[in-house]
């Protein structure tokens, strides 16, 4: 069993936990022994269960398992001693077994709610507070069923209330010296200032694009979605402007994947203000990296990049040979893009597609009528490609790989999830069932380029309400925080980082470092044995834990984020300074 | 305050009514979206919540029965399986995102599980006009055939 399922079968067990005990409690105070008894042996049945999922939970990592030992289990033990000795003495009017029963419940649903409203890590406020809230609930039921205990227990079950509550609220609003990182309001100034050698303008602005036919509002770069395809030679300069027409909330070119000095990486707020409505900034940066990138705006980002401010950025090494193709794939107002394009194409000629995830969520890519290798992914060169056939390869949300082959006499055609975007002529295969090739054994080893970290951080992914803001949100959160409350990672010049990167809810989150790409160490305790995969974009699924590692080498303060960005928005992003 | 319980029941009858319109609604946006059903989140966590624990409360201060409190407070519990079922349901897709029978299974149940809801708010409302009105001979009865002991 993957650790996915076990946190939704400890959810579910959990449910049905909850659901015995309050419903057992219920039938008994309606005077119904039998449904009373076979409800509170569901309780217990789903309790046990329980102790295995948790157990198999801390096995696979204290990070999944923290809060249901901490807090869960003790109060899932008060449960089953309070109600089962109750049940024991079952004898006379089930009436009376009522208000153990319903405290059972209330202290497996506190628990519970602690796990969804909270999660990691386990917080001293957050038990007691729960504690505070079952005691409530209690003494309320006392009141209502007019089964009043004896005046110690009454005294005893009023002072714990009581002190949890005071205890609990202290610790939530006690100042948390962790985030108080000194906030400076310049932007970083340094940038290239060779003179440029490719010159591009985009200009942002709302306008009607063509998307299968049918006319929809988008918001572009140049009236066109994608945006223009910029393209430059290892060693240029490139300067691009910004401008924007009229897109009220601001706009940013942010180069993804590309490690651009800190001041020209486009996070509003951050590295530079927004570009406002008349207004321009001019990015310049030197194309030292050979790849297939793209850039968006990273203002409103959510929003902006689904209504289309994105495009592609691609590095040559040189001059191009044979078919160079880029797919960006999107979906404009529900609509996919690209439109499906058939080129032909002479047998022999070499083809390079570049494929590009500008989505917020996975994309499944299959290639079907030839052998093919990915030559790069991220814009980062593979060592040692094997060829591959009838192997589909999924891309994260930001993701880039470049598959490889020489055309043929017969035609091949390229796949997103099932619809043909790409072909050199009619192919009828079923792709669905392909295999998925995984990144982290493909190609030849390399030795890692460093031996210890400097520093670590640990990253634990996971939903939580959040009370910080002016209105309460249930946040993504990182750590239990949420942005702008998630404590800066600060590292050195020169440190070898390395970061792991946990998944405890239940949605796959597309991680993305900005100004670095990190080397891929393991995923869920399975090291990576194929070419070194150095990534900027990589989905932790849920139950994942990955292990990357990166050198310190290009100062600043970047934005490290998921690249859902309904999730950044929803507050999983933080960042990493240098000190 | 029973006139109150039975405002608080027939608005959280309503509530839940229009909960059903607005899945609708999210269905039939096109294209759809996660924006396409904001409309049911937001009334489905805050409104139908609210209006829930309101009910219990009237309930409770109106007198009424502690299995009628009982049952106004169910509905609290049920949208919690509820909106736990809606993300389990969202999470249950295949790598590339594509729903499973799993998933889809999980999504019956969040229909179900409304239908099971709906069904106890009638309950309540029902339940709250009786208290409201002059209760007949029957419904006394029954009232103190409850207090015996068993």
């Amino acid at each position: 069993m993957t650790t996915g399922s076990l946190l939704v079968a400890d959810l579910v067990l959990a449910v049905l936990t909850t659901a015995g005990w309050l419903g057992g409690g219920a039938a008994a105070a309606a005077r119904r022994r039998p449904l009373a008894l076979g409800l509170a042996t569901l309780a217990l049945l789903a309790t046990l269960g329980r102790a295995l999922t948790v157990i198999a939970l801390a096995r696979a990592g204290w990070w999944f398992a923290a809060e249901k030992v901490l807090i869960a289990a003790p109060l899932s033990l008060a449960a089953v001693i309070v109600a089962g000795l109750r049940l024991l003495r079952a004898a006379g009017d089930i009436r009376s077994a009522a208000v153990p029963l319903l405290f059972a419940g209330y202290a497996v649903s506190g628990a519970l709610l602690v796990t969804i409203l909270h999660g990691y890590p386990a917080s001293a406020s957050t038990g007691l507070l729960a504690v505070a809230g079952i005691g409530t609930a209690t003494a309320v039921t006392w009141r209502f069923l007019d089964a009043r205990p004896s005046r110690t227990v009454s005294r005893a079950a009023t002072v714990v209330t009581v002190a949890a509550l005071l205890a609990g609220t202290g610790l939530a609003v006690a100042p948390d010296t962790a985030t108080a990182v000194p906030h400076d309001h310049g932007y970083p100034q340094i940038r290239t200032t060779d003179e440029p050698t490719r010159r591009f303008t985009l200009t942002a602005g709302t306008a009607t694009v063509n998307v299968g036919g049918r006319d929809v509002a988008a918001w572009a770069f140049n009236a066109q979605v994608p945006g223009p395809e910029l393209t430059a030679t290892v060693g240029d300069v490139v300067e691009v402007t910004l401008r924007n027409r009229d897109i009220g909330r601001g706009v940013t070119l942010h180069w993804h994947g590309y490690d651009v000095p800190n001041s020209q990486d486009g996070v509003p707020g951050v590295t530079q203000a927004a570009v406002l409505p008349g207004q321009e900034f001019v990015y310049r940066f030197r194309a030292d990296q050979a790849g297939t990138y793209w850039y968006h705006t990273h203002a409103v980002s959510d929003v902006g990049v689904r209504m289309g401010l994105y495009g592609v950025l691609v590095v040559r090494p040189g001059p191009t040979t044979g078919l160079d193709v880029t797919v960006p794939v999107h979906t404009l107002a529900g609509r996919p893009l690209p439109a499906a394009r058939v080129e032909r194409v002479e047998a022999g000629v070499p083809v390079r597609l570049r494929l590009i995830n500008t989505d917020n969520t996975t994309h499944r890519y299959a290639l079907a009528g030839t052998a093919f290798q990915v030559a790069a992914i991220d814009g980062f060169d593979l060592r040692g490609p094997t060829p591959l056939a009838d192997t589909a390869v999924l891309i994260p949300a930001g993701g880039r790989y470049d598959l490889v082959f020489t055309a043929q006499a017969t035609p091949v055609a390229l796949f997103v999830d099932g619809r043909v975007v790409w072909s050199t002529g009619q192919v009828s295969t079923a792709t669905g069932g392909w295999p998925v090739l995984d990144p982290l054994t493909y190609g030849v080893p390399a030795p890692a380029p460093w031996t210890g970290f400097d520093r670590e951080f640990t990253l634990v992914l996971d939903r939580g309400l959040d009370l910080h803001g002016l209105l309460p949100r249930y946040a993504h959160t990182v750590n239990g925080a949420a942005d702008p409350d998630i404590p800066r990672q600060v590292v050195h010049r020169g440190d070898v980082v390395r970061f792991t990167i946990v998944n405890r809810s239940q949605t796959v989150h597309p991680w993305h470092l900005h100004g670095h790409h990190v080397l891929v160490l393991s995923r869920t305790g399975s090291p990576a044995i194929g070419s070194p995969l150095w990534l900027d974009s990589f989905d932790v699924r849920p139950g994942e834990v990955w292990e990357v590692a990166f050198r310190a080498d290009n100062p600043g303060m970047w934005a490290n984020h998921c690249h859902n960005l309904g999730h950044a928005d929803a507050g999983m992003t933080l960042h990493l300074m240098y000190s | 305050m029973r006139k109150a319980f039975v405002v608080s029941a027939a608005l959280l009858l309503v509530a839940f009514a229009v909960q059903f319109v607005f899945a609708a609604v999210g269905a039939f946006t096109k294209p759809g979206g996660d924006g396409a059903y904001a409309l049911h989140s937001a009334n489905g966590m805050a409104v139908i919540p609210v209006l829930t624990v309101l009910t219990a409360l009237f309930a409770a201060l109106a007198k009424a029965p502690g299995r009628l409190v009982g049952l106004a407070i169910l509905p609290l519990g049920l949208v919690v399986v509820q909106a736990l079922l809606a993300m389990l349901a969202n999470g249950s897709t295949d790598a590339a995102g594509v729903s499973t029978v799993l998933g889809l299974t999980i999504g019956g149940l969040h229909a179900i599980n409304g239908i099971v809801a709906v069904h106890v708010v009638v309950g309540v409302l029902r339940g709250a006009r009786r208290l409201g009105a002059p209760a007949p001979v029957g419904d006394i009865r029954a009232a103190v055939r409850e207090q015996e002991p068993a």
